[in-house]
């Protein structure tokens, strides 16, 4: 006979109280592990915000707000940021002006123009793009792009006016020209409207082209430099944010559209754009993040001049920004911790991280306010 | 607005669209092209005799005897140059003062050319610094110095408008009817005799010490620091990224709690990389003091943090792709949750979680600015396992960043940076090469 161990399907108390405990266990520790990166940023806030505070006590706000006279070692030494805020603020806008417009449009183009063969071509190109360690994007700035600026700086800037402003006049050429046909209403106005404005047009961008093509640049590593390669750097954010917007939009909204009689374009930008409008916000605020908290290519390329640009949005001149601040004082301040020089560093980092924490919460609450309204 | 407008609208919209991705195409071509094509010339190139002197005197590596008749006959080459200084010094001598006064100087100039170009006058004594020791090892270089001992250079900046102009005038013209003068001709038309370049694969340029700061021999403290420091973040950062993204898809009860977390955890995805840094040196250094001074340890914990968020996120989106099919049969054959999670979910989402572990990897290797203040020096010996948890190492980011700013010699090691930035960037791209490909299986497994 065989004898087999029956175990009743109902377990006893003791065995049941004991699985519970271990359930419980077992949860609490994940927990514990999860809350950790939790922990993790009220540390970092925590020992930021430590090391800061004593600048603030020993120098007060006024000057590092205010002033534009950075003398960190100097005798007396003198803590006006201003020179660095804006510095941080003009490489951050220049790379918004490069990558946004740049980066919207490819997210267009990937989500409702090219075929899906094309878009599973192009996404890994947007995935090197990120992928590329930001020391290299620093050392191509440094070594490759900042020589030609400087050599070959008037050239550099005609050709971007022309890549700039060609599509945009072209397209206002394109409208206007459409608004004065239909206001003359004569048989030959659309042969002669439209070269008259192309022409125009080409006139206004060839004088700006060989006026930049006279600039001489001194000094290629300067903001321009910057704010191009932070923009390149910012555009894979932009477009794979932006992109997931675009599709999240949805086939019937679109088709919709179509039903109605819109051409493609007025339909992306009159339907899908204004619906996915709190995606595209997210990507650029995103793009901000990365542009504001970049440090090796700004620290390579950007001069590290602490003075004023003359006028405040010249970017041809060197500028120097708060990462760059922080990562090159650092070797130097480490010496003499405790003193106003070594948190004045940190005070720098709390504002950018202040900054980034602001611009996060603003992205979240965008995303949630807008699934409300969608009724998500 | 007519018809006819609004469809070309429509195209040149589209025709927008296609511009601004040819324009990223473009930047990644451009970006990508200087840094492979000049990188790959740190492992292959022309080097010349003194590349081969380095390599058998420095590491051991070549065959002697070889080596022994090919710098007979270089030197049989080289011998000529020398008697033609040695005479010019015999002619100098012979000079009254004035002519002497004036001969010295350019001719100390030719004599440093020369010492740059092809190592130290024979009979000398051998120099203190090693980079003294050699002539040029790599024939590209070899013509910039040759140019050099050509060409003597000036500024000028007689027109107070403009900047400088460089003026070159040949050598051979200050020593026109001396001894000297057919050295320079000797010089331009024999130096590949003097030099013998041949086509060199230097792949032990990733697994070589470096010898005098980066002068000679390779890179691999730096290779080595990087994939401690990457190692150690990732030894970190898998276990509690992981269990973090299983709690927050099988546990946690969407709530209050969860979304705290999340809000939390993407914060942490948002803060400045240089702000880790500072964090790392004030918490890991400052005060609990993980190890006396900056280490890999310290590195690799500030890398693990940086990089957590991306790793939770992965694994998230990982764990969610698992088809509910799967985890409800298991919970419907009986299997308790933890039990679903360890060998249902898990296993059916690895290929995903370590899609995103290969990416983050790449991430925390090229990192800088974290590990400037916790992990990084400019120069250091190929540490031990059991070092790293004390001593700071060098690294492949932070190590470009030096080389090409605060070196002494920045523009004659360009190939070492170049080379450097090849073998970061090959690292990474072939980390995410690994990730597309294996995101690519995964996709079409799930599509059956």
């Amino acid at each position: 006979m065989q004898t087999t161990k029956t175990q009743s399907l109902i377990l006893s108390d003791a065995v049941s109280r004991r699985q519970h405990i271990g359930t419980w266990l077992g949860k609490s520790l994940l927990f514990l592990i999860t809350s950790l990166s939790t922990l993790a940023v009220f540390f970092i806030f925590y020992f930021i915000l430590k090391d800061a505070i004593p600048f603030f006590k020993l120098e007060g706000f006024k000057e590092f707000f205010t002033s534009t006279r950075w003398y960190p070692s100097g005798e007396p030494a003198e803590f006006g940021a201003l020179p660095i805020f804006i510095g941080t603020g003009l490489v951050t806008l220049g790379a918004v002006v490069v990558a946004v417009p740049l980066g919207i449009a490819a997210a267009v183009c990937l989500s409702d123009l090219l075929p899906f063969k094309v878009r599973q071509i192009v996404k890994p190109v947007i995935e090197i793009l990120a992928a590329i360690p930001s020391v290299a994007y620093g050392f191509f700035a440094l070594v490759v792009f900042a020589p030609l600026l400087q050599n070959h700086g008037g050239a550099i800037l005609s050709a971007g006016a022309w890549m700039i402003l060609g599509p945009i006049l072209a397209l206002l050429v394109v409208v206007l020209g459409d608004f004065m046909i239909g206001k003359l209403k004569s048989k030959w106005s659309g042969a002669l409207v439209f070269p008259l404005l192309g022409g125009l047009a080409f006139f206004l961008i060839y004088r700006l082209s060989s006026q930049l093509s006279g600039i001489e640049i001194n000094s290629g590593t300067n903001a321009l430099n910057v704010a191009v390669i932070l923009g390149i750097m910012a555009l894979p954010t932009i477009v794979s944010v932006s992109e997931d917007a675009l599709q999240s939009a949805g086939r019937e909204l679109r088709e919709g559209s179509y039903a109605l009689g819109a051409t493609r374009a007025e339909t992306i930008l009159k339907t899908v754009i204004p619906a996915s409008i709190s995606g595209i916000l997210t990507a650029v605020i995103l793009g901000v993040m990365r542009a504001i908290g970049e440090t090796m290519v700004v620290w390579m390329a950007s001069g590290n001049a602490a003075r004023m640009p003359e006028p405040w949005y010249n970017v041809m001149q060197p500028i120097r920004t708060l990462t760059a601040t922080i990562a090159g004082d650092m070797g130097e301040a480490d010496h003499v911790t405790g003193s106003s020089r070594f948190h004045v560093l940190f005070a720098m980092a709390f504002c950018l991280l202040a900054f980034s924490f602001i611009m996060n919460l603003a992205s979240e609450l965008i995303v949630k306010r807008s699934r409300k309204k969608l009724g998500k | 607005m007519r018809l006819e407008t609004r469809k070309l609208l429509d195209q040149s919209f589209s025709g927008i669209g296609l511009i601004a991705i040819l324009v990223m195409a473009a930047a990644l071509v451009l970006i990508l092209a200087p840094i492979l094509w000049r990188g790959s010339k740190a492992f292959v190139f022309k080097g010349t005799i003194e590349h081969r002197r380095v390599m058998l005197e420095q590491f051991q590596r070549g065959n002697a005897d070889r080596f022994t008749a090919e710098m007979e006959q270089a030197k049989a080459a080289r011998t000529p140059v020398y008697e033609m200084m040695a005479a010019f010094e015999a002619e100098l001598k012979a000079m009254d003062r004035t002519d002497r006064r004036d001969y010295k100087a350019p001719y100390r100039e030719v004599e440093k050319a020369l010492e740059v170009l092809l190592g130290p006058r024979p009979g000398e004594r051998t120099p203190v610094l090693l980079r003294q020791q050699y002539g040029q090892t790599r024939w590209d270089r070899t013509q910039i110095k040759l140019h050099e001992a050509l060409f003597s250079e000036e500024w000028d900046y007689s027109n107070p408008d403009a900047m400088g102009v460089l003026v070159e005038t040949p050598r051979v013209n200050q020593f026109e009817g001396t001894q000297l003068e057919p050295l320079f001709h000797y010089l331009e038309t024999r130096l590949v005799e003097i030099m013998r370049p041949k086509r060199t694969f230097y792949w032990q340029f990733i697994t070589d010490t470096s010898k005098d700061s980066h002068i000679f021999g390779g890179i691999w403290p730096e290779v080595l620091g990087t994939l401690y420091l990457t190692l150690g973040a990732m030894l970190f950062a898998i276990p509690m990224g992981v269990i973090a993204a299983i709690y927050l898809c099988e546990y946690a009860k969407e709530g209050r709690m969860v979304s705290f977390l999340r809000i939390c955890i993407s914060t942490l995805a948002g803060v400045p990389s240089i702000v880790f840094g500072l964090f790392g040196l004030a918490f890991f250094l400052n005060t609990i003091q993980v190890s006396e001074s900056k280490s890999v340890l310290a590195g690799s914990l500030t890398l693990s943090l940086l990089i957590l968020p991306t790793i939770i996120r992965s694994s998230e989106e990982a764990i969610l792709a698992v088809p509910r099919a799967y985890k409800e049969a298991a919970l419907g054959l009986g299997a308790g949750r933890w039990h679903t999670v360890l060998t249902v979910i898990l296993p059916a989402a690895l290929p995903g979680i370590l899609t995103g572990i290969v990416i983050s990897m790449g991430r925390a290797a090229g990192e800088t600015a974290p590990i400037i203040f916790t992990a990084a020096v400019s120069v250091g010996a190929p540490l031990k396992i059991w070092e790293t948890l004390s001593q700071p190492s060098p690294a492949l980011p932070w190590n470009i960043y030096n080389l090409c700013t605060e070196h002494e010699a920045v523009d004659e090691i360009r190939h070492v940076q170049y080379g450097m930035v090849f073998t970061l960037v090959a690292i990474v791209l072939l980390l995410n090469l690994f990730a597309i490909l294996m995101r690519a299986r995964i996709t079409k497994k799930l599509r059956g």
